[in-house]
């Protein structure tokens, strides 16, 4: 009887408390009926307050070293949650080997970052920018009771961490400040581009040239949608009805510096991961949602326009004549089958450029939800 | 009677001499190089002291005649679970600056009464509890700075010295790990440090480990300071998981470290 006593208590206090929050508090994903909604974790569900709790955090500096640098100093919303930088720098000054990744449908990625097989949940991959010191990010390794002494004296932090986790003893945790995080970025949820409205049914929506562009890109010729494929365009997507993982990591022969395919040693993709040379060079498709907004392109920024995107694949690969980094990746030995090359005329080329725009959300540049609230105080609800 | 007789079955099985009694036992650690000892608050020298944290698991004694015992250590809130300890010599001072005033240089445990002359350990956390999440993982175990999330797992040892503008710091841990961070299967290079002492005088002697050998084959001199995170592409690994017994390509001892030394205590 005593070993039942105490789950049977735990139940019976559990039971009440999931009553009082969960209907008030429940939170409502607004997005059209004929698309998946993000899958949630478990240990982790949504609420409402969670939510906004997460923002705050998202966009405080005081979680980093210096009180410089906030989640939202590399993910801006205005580009798409990206920071325009080919590579970000971090709080102490720091270059980071990688261009900030937008966070626009991140809800939706089946692993998340540029190559790392083993984050398949926010929560997981939120820890890395706040306390990974290669490189630094917001350089906060070590310093958690800092964190915890500021949730408990912040007067917003203070009064919202027991609502939103109305079931811990201590709510003032690291583990707090990256579940309210991770709820909030799983809002940042984008379906109402032109693309998106053209597809429900709004023919005017996008331009003849956007169509003739979108047909390109889901032909074999360009093989774009292989990598870029399905409603995230990328085919690293997942959502709550999803039965299967689906991940993939390309090299785009984007570099093949020794004639054997190496990339720069300081980004080579999911090989740092795995150590097997054949991951040498391959990286997540990423999302090409909002991808006009948030150029530079490609995992280290290497790329200025779409134009120039283009023009590699089209060349199926790219070819550096000079600097550190000389080699043509289309002879790289890791390159994906997809990247076989293909000729585009300049209307072609204006077409596909005119689609890739279109899938531009003007909405989530814009709302007020997933904005600053220290810099418009009117918004916080 | 019945239970004497239980707990004395293993000394008969095993032909060993079983004094019964287990005396507890201090193991220190002391961070040195080139022969003197260094802390995070003595700046001072030449070579400055940034860092020195690890995990020590599999800790077993050797007698004169051979035999092996396991060397169970004293369960406490911080530092120690019966078989992984963590060592922490990083105290905040000097160049040291993102761990915790606190430090542990010893290892507290209970041994049978007898005489060792050798020491074993791994440096490193054990499989099972290595891609646990630290945010909710006992101590010594509850340490973010010494977990690398994006790597899914712990850093073993971290440990970081500086001369000048110069300076070497080396994270090491699995890599090459497979599945996702909550279903980790296994990983292809687990660069766990395989230790042994066999001058080691328990009760006297102290472990010194150092980090000479550490950074011997690392350009001090290049005006930068270098890293290594363990990775495969680093150039900067492979020396010093040399120094370590480690085969940086891969990711096991294959043959004897250098870094962790018996320092006789006169």
């Amino acid at each position: 009887l005593k070993k039942l006593l105490l789950p049977l208590l735990l139940a019976l206090l559990t039971v009440p408390a999931v009553l009082l929050w969960m209907p008030e508090d429940k939170y409502e994903w607004h997005i059209a009926k004929n698309l998946p909604v993000p899958e949630v974790p478990v240990d982790n569900p949504m609420s409402a307050v969670k939510v906004e709790l997460g923002r705050r955090l998202f966009y405080d500096a005081r979680l980093s070293i210096n009180s410089t640098t906030s989640c939202a100093s590399c993910h801006l919303q205005a580009l798409a949650f990206t920071d325009g930088r080919p590579r970000s720098i971090g709080a102490t000054g720091e270059l980071h080997p990688r261009g900030a990744m937008s966070l626009v449908n991140t809800a939706y990625a089946s692993r998340l970052t540029w190559a790392n097989s083993l984050l398949d949940r926010l929560e997981d991959q939120a820890l890395t920018p706040m306390f990974g010191e290669n490189p630094v990010e917001m350089g906060m390794a070590g310093k958690e009771t800092q964190i915890e002494q500021l949730l408990r004296s912040d007067p917003h932090y203070s009064r919202m961490l027991p609502k939103a986790f109305p079931a811990d003893e201590n709510p003032y945790s690291v583990l707090n400040v990256i579940r309210s995080i991770a709820a909030f970025v799983r809002t940042i949820v984008s379906f109402e581009s032109p693309y998106d409205h053209f597809l429900r049914g709004d023919e005017d929506a996008m331009s003849d040239g956007a169509i003739r562009g979108m047909e390109l890109f889901f032909s074999e010729r360009l093989e774009c949608f292989h990598c870029h494929g399905g409603f995230n365009f990328t085919d690293s997507t997942t959502h709550a009805n999803a039965n299967v993982d689906r991940v993939g990591y390309h090299n785009t022969g984007l570099y093949n510096v020794d004639a054997f395919g190496a990339y720069p040693a300081d980004n080579t993709g999911l090989y740092d991961m795995t150590g097997d040379r054949r991951d040498m060079g391959r990286f997540k498709a990423p999302t090409l949602r909002n991808i006009a907004v948030t150029a530079p392109y490609m995992h280290d920024g290497s790329v200025s326009t779409l134009d120039e995107v283009i023009s590699n694949y089209a060349r199926g690969g790219r070819l550096l004549d000079f600097g550190p980094n000389a080699g043509d990746g289309r002879r790289s030995p890791y390159k994906s089958e997809f990247i076989r090359g293909f000729e585009l005329s300049d209307t072609e080329r204006s077409d596909l450029l005119a689609f890739l725009h279109s899938l531009t959300d003007q909405s989530i540049l814009e709302d007020p939800a997933l904005a600053n609230p220290f810099m418009n105080p009117e918004s916080v609800r | 009677m019945i239970r004497r007789l239980f707990s004395l079955l293993p000394c008969i099985v095993l032909l060993v001499s079983c004094s019964g009694a287990k005396l507890p036992l201090r193991i220190d650690f002391v961070p040195v190089f080139g022969g003197q000892a260094l802390a995070c608050g003595d700046t001072t020298g030449i070579v400055q002291l940034t860092d020195l944290r690890f995990y020590v698991t599999d800790i077993e004694l050797v007698t004169a005649n051979g035999e092996v015992v396991n060397f169970q250590l004293e369960e406490n809130s911080t530092w120690q679970q019966p078989d992984l300890a963590l060592l922490d010599m990083e105290d905040g001072q000097g160049f040291c600056d993102n761990g915790t005033s606190d430090i542990n240089a010893s290892l507290l445990g209970l041994a049978p009464e007898r005489d060792y002359v050798g020491l074993r350990f791994v440096v490193g956390v054990p499989f099972d509890r290595n891609h646990a999440d630290p945010l909710t993982a006992n101590a010594p175990l509850g340490e973010g700075a010494m977990h690398w999330h994006w790597r899914a797992g712990y850093k073993f040892l971290r440990a970081g010295i500086r001369t000048a503008d110069d300076g070497f710091w080396l994270h090491l841990g699995s890599t090459g790990c497979k599945g996702t961070v909550q279903d980790i299967s296994g990983c292809s290079s687990p660069n766990r440090v395989q230790v042994e002492l066999m001058d080691f005088v328990a009760g006297e002697d102290t472990v010194a480990v150092d980090l000479t050998a550490l950074v011997a084959d690392i350009d001090l001199k290049n005006g930068i300071a270098t890293d290594c995170s363990s990775g495969p592409a680093e150039s900067s690994c492979p020396a010093p998981f040399a120094a370590l017994g480690l085969d940086h390509a891969a990711g096991t001892s294959a043959h004897s470290q250098r870094v962790f030394q018996t320092q006789v205590r006169f």
